[in-house]
């Protein structure tokens, strides 16, 4: 009797013994980005937690966030998710160079994006004088959260130039690239995190 | 084309031969079951550890004046007490514990999915758990085991160490999660649907994305403490801003959830144990793998029922109340199923089966004081007395410890391929049910008459009860003496167990004792549910588990 007609529900790794494969490390950083968002969501909560515990928003004393220069940013930090989709559908597709450049552009866009968060942290301590530690409630939730996510960044840029380093050096395959797969799932996941601190943040 | 026949060299050019220095073997082990064994060693010696602690409070608190030991050090004791109980007993030895050593077995898988990653769990923990003891130097943490601010905001500098180490055994439990979840969703042997894994692999299913969604949300709140000690980033303290409140809720989002992996691990335990030494098939087994996911899933909802004297507006309590009422309904499914199963069984008395009996018995006084304590008007007027002490002690040492030591006499056999004594262990049951119950039976009518919880004195009035508290957890820690013995004793001299002492169907007893490193020699065929006793075994494929026939790796294998 064959496995399918017993209702099988055997899967393809069970015959292995300490070999992770695709489908099972694919899940596995999906649930562990899962997990990450959780830890975003509570902070994301605590920060909801006490806007609306204190007195108004953005507590007396300080300016409200700059919207337009941190949009121009924001509108980096999407188009280098374009460019990091676009790099895994050419390497896909066995376009070598092209998903080298697409590659290099989502790294450039990234490392601008982490410039631009700078200038305006540079901006908000020196200019304003908003601290993390010194501000209340205001730096506390905004330097630990968006300084949460640019070390995501952080992290995502330094794991997309050792993916460009591994490329070069033909480590991926057309049958093996789970490392580009995940640095895609992991900086898309980077995005969608900035899309939701920038409408708490800066629009409402 | 049968499945059996895949030749033993099939796939396996895969199977990795068997590592030989005693390092890669024991220490830095890729092996679920020796990381199972692993968890269960480090958790039980923190469990002495813990329990040392224990009794430095009931010893205080036999006389109403204390004496013992300084207040602050009282305070520092029962917070070291209960986080190390919580975090580096009952927790790992479920989770981490049994559930690496049993369920891949019984799901018919050769390992878990990312054995790397079980390797870097488990050893991040008795680093946390060193962590979490070493706080006593630097001033241990005096806010309990909850650590509520502002106390803990004041507390020495212990406190931020204990974040520390919370957190670590967080970043632990959230990758035992992940690897749990994938390899029972993608490791399952042929023919295993859902609708017949055995019933401990649906309390881990449960349990593991709680590990992995809960876990995270304490990290953030642990996160957050500890900045807020160390930096001054105010998050909780009220005078910058901060709000106490939303610490109980960070902290309650995690730790309601976490009750649930504390017990539901110990469900599936007792869910193996009854019907194997009952011979009957369990009852309702839908019903109580079903219960398991909507306790898993009821458990997100309810975290502010810790929180009624918290200053919670009153509609946001009821619904809260109302759900807490809620998950009472699947628990007592559970219950009713279990004895369901006992009923005209063909009950075998063994150690295993007394504590799971026991366990059904107390968990159940536990969780109804658990209604109770639902109820509003009843929890304002015990919150932060001795009532809850009672009540958490009966769902955590009379469930989940139960469960554990149930667990310990039902596997040991696969562990050391040798049975625990059961004289010794009959001993340890009665000595410790009576102890327990001496315990933790007072605390109830002490809390009702308002004797608070985490002070170092109390009115004279309570003396008798208090000392007959404390002469029964000094029963209770003799009867874990002698298990101790009995465990030591039993690896060198116990009776040789064979490969199924029990009688039991589940699939780990259908291979050796200890199995051999890769499980299974070829991976079995499931047809059926393995709790039928009257039917024969609904697996294909496990001729050779028994016979010498040679293990399934390819020559020349890497």
């Amino acid at each position: 009797m064959s496995v399918a007609a017993i209702g099988a529900d055997g899967h393809d790794g069970v015959d292995q013994l300490y070999v992770e494969t695709r489908e099972l490390r694919l899940q596995g950083f999906l649930l562990f980005l899962v997990s990450d968002c959780v830890l975003f969501s509570s902070f994301i909560f605590a920060y909801l937690y006490l806007r609306n515990s204190g007195q108004g928003w953005p507590p007396p004393g300080i300016q409200r966030l700059d919207v337009g220069f941190a949009a121009w940013n924001s509108v980096v930090l999407f188009g280098s998710g374009a460019t990091m989709h676009y790099a895994l559908e050419n390497f896909k597709h066995g376009n070598f160079i092209r998903y080298m450049w697409f590659l290099l552009a989502t790294i450039v866009l990234g490392a601008g994006f982490l410039g631009g968060q700078a200038y305006e942290y540079n901006h908000l301590i020196f200019g304003e004088h908003v601290t993390w530690w010194g501000s209340g409630i205001f730096g506390a939730s905004f330097f630990t959260l968006t300084g949460m996510h640019g070390m995501h960044v952080f992290f995502g840029v330094c794991y997309l130039t050792v993916l460009v380093l591994q490329s070069a050096a033909g480590v991926y395959t057309k049958g093996k690239y789970f490392g580009i797969t995940a640095g895609t799932l992991y900086w898309h996941f980077v995005d969608v995190i900035w899309v939701v601190l920038f409408s708490i943040f800066y629009l409402i | 084309m049968a499945v059996a026949a895949v030749p033993a060299g099939g796939i396996a050019g895969h199977i990795h031969p068997e590592p030989q220095g005693f390092v890669r073997r024991y220490v830095f082990s890729l092996d679920h079951k020796i990381i199972g064994i692993q968890y269960i060693i480090t958790a039980f010696v923190f469990m002495v550890l813990a329990g040392l602690l224990a009794e430095v409070i009931r010893t205080q608190l036999l006389n109403a004046n204390g004496g013992f030991v300084a207040p602050d050090t009282y305070n520092e004791v029962y917070s070291v007490h209960g986080s190390a109980m919580v975090w580096l007993v009952i927790i790992p030895v479920l989770t981490g514990g049994f559930g690496n050593l049993v369920f891949p077995l019984q799901i018919g898988a050769r390992d878990v999915a990312f054995p790397w990653l079980n390797m870097l769990s488990f050893w991040i923990f008795p680093v946390a758990g060193l962590m979490l003891f070493s706080s006593f130097l630097m001033g241990a943490p005096t806010a309990g085991w909850m650590e509520y601010p502002p106390v803990s905001l004041q507390g020495a500098a212990g406190t931020s160490m204990w974040a520390a180490a919370i957190f670590l055994v967080g970043v632990s439990s959230t990758m035992t999660g992940i690897n749990f979840v994938v390899t029972i969703l993608k490791m399952r042997a042929p023919g295993m649907t859902f609708t017949r894994m055995p019933l401990f692999v649906w309390g881990q299913f449960a349990t593991a994305p709680l590990l992995m969604i809960a876990t995270t949300a304490l990290a953030a709140a642990l996160a957050a403490l500890f900045i807020e000690r160390q930096f001054g980033v105010p998050f909780f303290d009220p005078t910058k801003g901060g709000s106490p409140v939303m610490w109980q809720h960070m902290f309650w989002f995690y730790s309601h959830p976490a009750v649930y992996i504390m017990i539901l691990p110990a469900f599936g335990i007792i869910s193996e144990v009854l019907p194997t030494f009952s011979r009957k098939p369990i009852f309702g087994y839908k019903l109580i793998a079903f219960s398991s996911m909507a306790i898993a899933l009821a458990g997100f909802m309810v975290w502010a029922h810790h929180m009624f004297t918290s200053g919670l507006a009153p509609f946001l309590q009821i619904p809260f109340m109302i759900i807490t009422f809620v998950i009472g309904v699947p628990t007592g499914i559970k219950i009713f199923s279990w004895t369901a199963t006992l009923w005209r069984g063909k009950i075998h008395y063994t150690t295993a089966m007394l504590f799971a009996i026991g366990f059904v018995g107390l968990f159940t006084l536990g969780g109804i004081t658990g209604i109770f304590l639902a109820a509003i008007p009843f929890d304002l007027h015990v919150h932060g007395t001795y009532f809850i002490v009672g009540h958490i002690h009966y769902v955590l040492v009379g469930g989940s410890l139960m469960g554990v030591f149930a667990g310990m006499y039902y596997w040991f056999p696969k562990m050391s391929g040798r049975l625990l004594n059961e004289t010794l262990g009959k001993l340890h049951f009665w000595l410790f049910f009576i102890g327990f119950n001496g315990t933790f039976i007072p605390m109830h009518w002490l809390g009702m008459l308002g004797m608070p919880r985490e002070v170092a004195t109390y009115d004279p009035q309570f003396t008798f009860w208090n000392r007959f508290e404390s002469f029964s957890s000094y029963l209770m820690t003799f009867a874990i003496l002698i298990f101790f013995v009995n465990v030591l004793w039993s690896i060198r001299n116990g009776k040789r167990s064979g490969p199924n002492p029990w009688g039991a169907r589940t699939l780990e007893w259908q291979i050796p004792s200890p199995p051999n490193y890769y499980n299974f020699k070829h991976i079995p065929t499931i047809y059926g549910l393995p709790y039928d006793f009257s039917q024969p075994l609904p697996y294909k494929g496990l001729e050779e588990e028994l016979t010498d026939s040679p293990p399934p790796v390819a020559a020349g294998a890497h």
